[in-house]
């Protein structure tokens, strides 16, 4: 369904991103492991334009498009039919949840009112808000605001959720309301990326793993594969690191 | 030393008659101004380099230079150059000099005026972050769309504060417009004192109007403020 080939990205002198090939197929739960500066969250915002590649290409469904030379009406496409979940939420300030979540469907997508209504509606009790419509960000916790914010991607109805690091910016106890609403959006057959660090949430539910290093994918497997018998000498240091912290109590 | 209240009270109502004077200007300049600034504050943060160079020039020169010279300046400039364009270039007869005067005062406080407004839109706008922008075209809305539903409501409510000074400035300014025989309340005020020296007494007068109206401008604004800034307060339930 989608697959990007070569995606290159610099900073200024920094390479971030050195030729990624990555295919995701429907209902895939593709998460996207890697220490902090491999290019993960660049990637993502790559895909969705928010960031502009110097090079590669792109095969969405019916799109073909250079990543770089792609033009305002496909950048548009494709902002279309994926939606992004932000490390640090990025709610509209100044509107409330039930408005946050409306806005791509009136605005965006000229969807009717009433209808657009319905479905945020919707989409705000999927993510357990049902009592929160009417809450502006700032009156709501982290884990309530990053819950609008996957609310309002997928009232949209993408075909790729896109998640950078949703739980990085959470207080602990927090994650676990945000991973159980992703959990049960995976179950749904939703397809998502997930760049992440949470790897209890990789292992239980990716159906694809990628692990990245210094601007490359430097193994992908299933979830099983990667965590019980990683092949790559840089995925064994770096799983050893993170799963390290299981060994001690602090 | 004796205040003569008899005159302050004549003085007073005189100075009444001067007061629709002075909120014109305000008003007429804040209404130009305004867009006028916003559309410098948003081509000043956009690319063309040539733009951006001419604007920081306009805006350091005018906020570089006293505003009594510039209206020094431009009341001397101005009405001989309007003359010599209408009558050598035009060929027309008509009589710059019979122009009211307060159109030389709006376009000093409109150059003004629009310097210090673009200055506090591009801050404004600087302080809405950058994420709110990604967020809206993540979700498939155009840039446009994003400034007017999202970003620019939002720099509004952090300008509001800079808004109000510039508008208490700008009343302020507008009692050099005397300078330009404009009959605003200041030049009511010297005219009446003219007469039998009572300048004390006349600028007493002056000082309650201009307390007032500057009084009755910040109110006017932290209502707004308080209004506006509603999504900012923390909930209580």
């Amino acid at each position: 369904m989608l697959q990007v080939k070569n995606v290159q990205k610099a900073f200024g002198e920094n390479l971030v991103l050195r030729g990624v090939d990555i295919e995701v197929k429907k209902g895939d739960i593709v998460v996207i492991l890697g220490p902090s500066g491999s290019g993960k969250t660049t990637l993502l915002r790559c895909l969705n334009f928010l960031e502009r590649a110097d090079g590669g290409s792109m095969d969405f469904d019916e799109i073909h498009t250079e990543l770089k030379g792609a033009s305002k009406a496909v950048v548009s496409k494709v902002r279309k039919k994926t939606a992004f979940v932000f490390q640090n939420y990025n709610l509209f300030q100044n509107k409330t949840a039930l408005q946050n979540v409306m806005e791509g469907l009136t605005v965006a997508r000229k969807t009717p009112k009433e209808e657009a209504l319905a479905r945020a509606k919707a989409a705000l009790d999927k993510v357990g808000l049902s009592e929160r419509y009417d809450y502006y960000p700032s009156q709501l916790s982290g884990g309530q605001q990053q819950r609008v914010g996957i609310a309002r991607a997928i009232a949209v109805n993408p075909d790729v959720l896109l998640f950078d690091e949703p739980t990085s910016a959470l207080d602990p106890e927090l994650i676990g309301e945000v991973l159980a609403v992703m959990k049960k959006l995976a179950k749904e057959g939703a397809t998502m990326i997930v760049v992440t660090h949470e790897m209890t949430f990789a292992q239980e539910v990716a159906s694809k793993v990628i692990f990245m290093d210094g601007g490359v994918v430097v193994e992908q497997g299933s979830a099983e594969q990667i965590f019980t018998k990683p092949k790559e000498e840089r995925t064994i240091q770096f799983l050893r690191r993170v799963l390290r912290d299981y060994d001690y109590i602090i | 030393m004796q205040l003569d209240t008899q005159f302050m009270l004549t003085t007073f109502l005189h100075v009444l008659q001067g007061i629709p004077v002075t909120l014109t200007i305000v008003m007429v300049t804040l209404l130009v101004s305004a867009p006028l600034g916003f559309l410098m504050a948003v081509s000043k943060s956009g690319e063309g380099k040539i733009g951006r160079r001419i604007i920081a020039g306009y805006v350091s020169l005018i906020r570089g230079t006293p505003v009594v010279l510039q209206i020094l300046f431009l009341y001397s400039l101005l009405p001989t150059a309007l003359n010599y364009w209408i009558k050598e270039v035009l060929g027309l007869s008509y009589n710059i000099f019979t122009l009211n005067p307060i159109f030389y005062a709006y376009v000093v406080f409109i150059l003004n005026t629009t310097a210090v407004l673009s200055e506090v839109f591009r801050s404004a706008l600087s302080t809405v972050n950058k994420g709110q922008l990604e967020a809206a075209l993540s979700i498939g809305m155009s840039a446009p769309q994003a400034y007017v539903r999202i970003i620019i409501p939002q720099a509004l409510v952090s300008a509001l504060p800079n808004l109000c000074n510039t508008t208490v400035n700008l009343l302020k300014s507008t009692s050099l417009a005397f300078m330009m025989t404009v009959k605003d309340i200041t030049a009511i005020a010297k005219i009446d004192a003219s007469f039998g020296y009572n300048y004390l007494e006349a600028y007493l007068v002056i000082f309650a109007v201009y307390i007032f109206l500057c009084s009755a401008v910040q109110g006017v604004f932290h209502l707004t403020e308080r209004g506006a800034a509603a999504y900012k307060k923390p909930a209580v339930s």
